[in-house]
């Protein structure tokens, strides 16, 4: 064995300069640039993302409760290097001017916020300098309420029992207010003069946070060291910060999963061919060290010695590559993201290395065993074939070990078992339409010339290789189409979601006979129909499941929610579960519920549930769960009352409109001429969701772009590793009297033929695969993409012919006396 | 006198090496009429294969010319060379160089069919059936004998009626009685198809057995 290894080692430099490890070498290289490009980019905008994500919670992670969290675990947190801060909020009055106005004081520690930044200017606009608090006795204010109240700079302002002075304007911070503070402006204080303030009394609704920020594994850890976190707090994490951007950031990083996913499994293609090449090529070494009594262990000793030195060497290349080509991008990306650049990880070079180890033996492992087996007679005779059916079980074990190293990678087990469940499926099927294929090729009869009938005669005598190439190019062709379909579909939903029509105002607190004089005031402002929602405020008391028994705990139980009622079903709306009411059932006392709530609380069709608003309390039947586009910016209800429940219960109404950005005069004379209705301006948090996904999308196409062009680098290593064994045909060719352009035109042919049957095969594959992923991993809506499709086939076809073709052109150029010599 | 079907005129063939410009053959004249059987013997390394090769036009001569069937190939681009070869020339080589994925009759078609020649598989089979292995059509290369092997190969070189046939050691890896039936086929399709032989051989036998023989040594003609 030893000697074995020794042997490996002093040949190394030979067999990798002559040609035979450099296949394979260049085959990891490509692989590597590949892999680490997609990664080291990933990886980079991942970050980006999510510390702009993070902006959202104004740190990585936040509790949350309505009662004192206590100093326990910002104590613990600030032990473990974390980030700690603390914010308190809650609704108050505020008095300026003789003036008054509900706002949402937000009182902060000086480390706040731990993610995103504070833009606090003095009254002429230059930014002031500043902590994360303003000092104690003193005040920064939203532009809102300097508009309302007439604040100038250092006027005094009282909240509760004391008076402060306002410092700065508080142009921009980072978590903005959700639910009931959302719809007032802030005021933020420092934290130590909540006391002087008085106003936090026994059952005041108060939002105490404390924010975490640190390593994700840090901030794990964290967690693990105080779990169970009470029942009372809410834990948030910014993967889990809400409908929006939860998603936004899922999907972004499934996507980059998806990408790095394809662009692993297209280089294991790869070099599972440049494998049996390398294995090819080492036929006539390993039977001539046979004969000279080599064993099996030194055999396999000495090619895996080869084996890892080259596995380094071709990995760093291909780490300097990658880096290359995501630096690159990265000049590009930087001037078009919001956000800075993390700088790269570590993480890409272990991937690199661990993906090169799994995929060089992988691949390799199966024709180490048939070297190590193979009786050197039958290689001297030329009598020997790689034959890999009885070796089901090895490509069982290095597919298994694949999977196994992918999971680890990209801790998705759905999305890395389905995309692998897939691909084997997709690739016997592929094998059966291939051979269907190239078997009705053979009664094909070609009157276009000795070069088309050589070409096509290739096809179908090389069978099986040629049906594996249509497996191979396929495979690698369906997943460019499904990368491009998704990315697209992708893209596209955000940009539906956030279009320039979403609504950027909410105004509520609208009464009965208002409500002529506001919609004339809308409809003429903004040359639309503007439509109300009736607004209940509500209470869910208990539930009463059909099977009997009541339930009066939970989390949405006693807890003052916003109902409305509707004849027909809204839009951003889908029934997913029981029906909705019609007019014939209008006497039915329902309540049609969001799929989510219901889930979680575990209710079912034909519950009844027991409702206090108004003074009244009612009972409803749960006719019907709902799909709700939270993400709509529209007014969204957990709870929708029937009519004949809803309609005469003391309401108000609700309505979102969109406001041209250029356009204050709208939003001013709104609050001008109807000041008891309040208004919510959402520009701020939009934008911020804007941001946030704009990189996504952006991100999203750049990880695209590299996995296509590490795709098509990849396929077309493929394509000329395949042309390597014509060398010997072409020459032969020309000895028999074949001119060039003939040889030409059969390998043109042949590689012509092989792109279309790859391609068709590709796009039925790419149709299958992406209606799979867009439905049942991103959450799309999937109709095939004509143009990506047609695109994608036209690219691959042309790719592999011309690939092809330029890959067999050097050895028609080359003296057929050499090639033959050499044979 | 025969008429002359192929004319070496001062043929010298030079490569590069590590060690600077390599002289494979110098000077060569030759001059070979129309239903000869010629050998050219000579050690390893003498440059008898790279003669053969530059006779054929299957590669170039450093200096000098050869007039093949009439056309100077030295001076013809690589097409126009093909072109004489597809038509009139036959070659038969050491290690076969069947086609591994090709039928034995596949094999013998390929040249049939890249000169475009009508009725190619008929041929094809009659060439076979010519070499003994009229039972053997649809067998793969490696499901045949080293014998059987070149049988084929020497169906393919005489399908298309040559005027010329190269042989390249057509012996050199068969077994005794294997080599004595190839020889003998070689003489029949000179005798019965007028083809021009040249054979390239180590075997003196083979050699003997041929109208006139050359040798070569360090790349001269010694005789």
């Amino acid at each position: 064995m030893l000697k074995g290894f020794n042997h490996g080692l002093r040949k190394f430099w030979s067999d990798l300069t002559s040609g035979d490890l450099l296949i394979l070498a260049f085959s990891i290289v490509l692989a590597v640039t590949a892999i680490s490009g997609v990664s080291f980019l990933g990886d980079r905008l991942k970050s980006s993302i999510k510390q702009q994500a993070s902006v959202v919670l104004a740190a990585d992670l936040s509790f949350r409760s309505a009662s004192d969290l206590g100093a326990q675990y910002l104590e613990l947190a600030a032990t473990q290097s974390l980030g700690v801060a603390e914010t308190v909020s809650f609704l108050s009055m505020v008095i300026a001017n003789e003036d008054n106005l509900l706002s949402s004081i937000k009182a902060t520690t000086p480390s706040y916020p731990l993610r995103g930044k504070l833009v606090i200017t003095d009254f002429n606009g230059q930014v002031i300098e500043h902590a994360g608090s303003p000092k104690r006795g003193y005040l920064w204010v939203e532009p809102k309420l300097v508009e309302q109240l007439g604040l100038e700079q250092n006027n005094e302002m009282a909240i509760g029992k004391a008076t402060f002075i306002v410092e700065g304007i508080l142009q921009d911070f980072p978590d903005r207010n959700v639910g009931f503070l959302a719809f007032s402006p802030t005021v933020i204080a420092n934290i130590n003069d909540l006391d002087v303030m008085g106003v936090i009394q026994t059952g005041s609704r108060v939002v105490y946070r404390n924010l975490f920020s640190g390593s994700e594994n840090n901030i794990d850890e964290f967690l693990e060291n105080i779990e169970p976190v009470p029942a009372e707090i809410r834990v948030q994490k910014i993967d889990g910060i809400g409908d929006q951007l939860g998603r936004t950031l899922d999907r972004s990083t499934r996507f980059f999963n998806l990408a790095g996913l394809f662009t692993i499994i297209i280089a294991a293609i790869s070099s599972m061919i440049a494998a049996r090449r390398y294995a090819d090529r080492h036929l006539l070494n390993t039977s001539l060290m046979k004969v000279f009594g080599a064993s099996k262990n030194f055999i396999v000793a000495s090619q895996v010695t080869q084996l890892i030195l080259m596995i380094l060497i071709a990995t760093s290349v291909g780490l300097f590559f990658g880096y290359l080509l995501q630096s690159i991008l990265i000049g590009v990306l930087k001037d078009l993201l919001d956000a800075e650049l993390p700088s790269a990880s570590f993480k890409p070079i272990g991937i690199a290395f661990l993906t090169s180890f799994c995929l060089v033996f992988g691949a390799a492992s199966p024709y180490l065993k048939l070297l190590g087996e193979a009786e050197p007679i039958r290689i001297l005779r030329n009598d020997f074939q790689f034959k890999l059916k009885n070796n089901l079980a090895i490509y069982a074990v290095a597919l298994f070990t694949l999977v196994v190293f992918l999971l680890l990678l990209f801790e998705d087990i759905f999305l890395v078992s389905s995309i692998m469940g897939a691909m084997i499926i997709l690739a016997s099927v592929l094998y059966v339409i291939g051979s269907l294929m190239v078997y009705l090729l053979s009664f094909f009869q070609s009157s276009s010339g000795i070069g088309w009938k050589l070409g096509l005669k290739n096809i179908v005598h090389r069978r099986s290789e040629s049906v594996l190439q249509i497996v191979v190019f396929g495979l690698s062709l369906m997943f460019l189409m499904v990368l491009a379909e998704t990315r697209t579909g992708l893209i596209d939903s955000w940009k539906e979601t956030l279009s320039e029509d979403t609504p950027n105002y909410f105004f509520f607190n609208i009464q009965d006979y208002e409500l002529p004089e506001i919609k004339a005031y809308l409809d003429q402002e903004l040359d639309s129909a503007t439509v109300f929602t009736p607004l209940i405020r509500g209470r869910l008391l208990s539930v009463q499941p059909k099977e009997g028994g009541l339930m009066k705990s939970g989390e949405m139980i006693d807890r003052e929610s916003n109902l409305t009622w509707y004849d027909a079903i809204p839009d951003n709306n889908q029934v997913v579960e029981g029906s909705w009411w019609t007019d014939d059932a209008g006497s039915q006392m329902e309540v049609s519920i969001d799929s989510g709530i219901a889930a979680s609380m575990g209710l079912s069709i034909g519950d009844q549930l027991n409702f206090a608003a108004g003074g009244t309390n009612f009972t409803a039947i749960v006719s019907n769960f709902r799909e709700v586009t939270w993400e709509s910016f529209a007014p969204n209800f957990f709870f929708v009352l029937s009519p004949e429940l809803g309609r005469d219960l003391p309401q108000s109404f609700i309505t979102s409109v969109k406001i041209p950005t250029d356009n204050n005069q709208v939003s001013k004379g709104f609050v001008e001429r109807f000041p008891t209705v309040t208004s919510v301006d959402l520009n701020a948090a939009l934008q911020q969701v804007r941001s946030i996904i704009g990189s996504a999308s952006l991100a999203v196409q750049y990880i695209f772009i590299l996995a296509l062009i590490a795709g098509i680098l990849t396929l077309i290593a493929s394509v000329f590793s395949s042309a390597d064994q014509r060398k010997k045909e072409s020459a032969i060719l020309h000895t028999l009297g074949a001119k060039r352009s003939k040889i030409f035109q059969s390998a043109a042919a042949e590689f012509l033929v092989l792109g279309l049957l790859s391609g068709f095969t590709a796009v039925f594959a790419a149709t299958l695969f992406s209606g799979f992923l867009s439905t049942q991993v991103f959450d799309l809506n999937y109709k095939p993409n004509i143009f990506v499709l047609g695109l994608g086939f036209t690219v691959g076809v042309l790719s592999i012919s011309i690939a092809g073709t330029l890959a067999i052109r050097k050895t028609i150029y080359t003296s057929p006396v050499v090639t033959l010599r050499n044979s | 006198m025969k008429n002359s079907i192929l004319e070496v005129k001062n043929i010298t063939k030079e490569v590069n090496s590590p060690e600077g410009v390599l002289t494979i053959i110098k000077n060569i004249n030759l001059s070979i009429g129309s239903g000869d059987v010629v050998s050219i013997v000579g050690p390893s390394g003498s440059g008898k294969t790279t003669l053969l090769a530059i006779m054929a036009g299957l590669d170039l001569p450093t200096k000098g010319s050869i007039n093949l069937l009439g056309s100077k190939i030295t001076t013809l681009n690589e097409d126009k060379r093909s072109q004489i070869r597809g038509k009139d020339v036959g070659f038969v080589f050491q290690s076969f160089h069947l086609l591994p994925r090709l039928s034995a009759l596949d094999n013998v078609m390929l040249p049939l069919e890249i000169s475009g020649s009508e009725h190619a598989q008929e041929k094809a089979k009659d060439a076979l059936a010519r070499v003994g292995l009229e039972k053997r059509v649809q067998h793969f290369p490696n499901q045949l004998s080293g014998g059987e092997k070149q049988r084929v190969a020497i169906a393919r070189a005489m399908v298309n009626n040559p005027k010329i046939l190269f042989a390249d050691e057509p012996t050199g890896n068969l077994d005794k009685s294997s080599s004595k039936a190839v020889s003998e086929l070689l003489f029949s399709v000179n005798q019965s198809m007028d083809t021009t032989l040249i054979i390239v051989t180590h075997d003196l036998i083979l050699a003997d057995q041929c109208n006139t023989l050359h040798e070569l040594a360090e790349g001269e003609l010694i005789c």
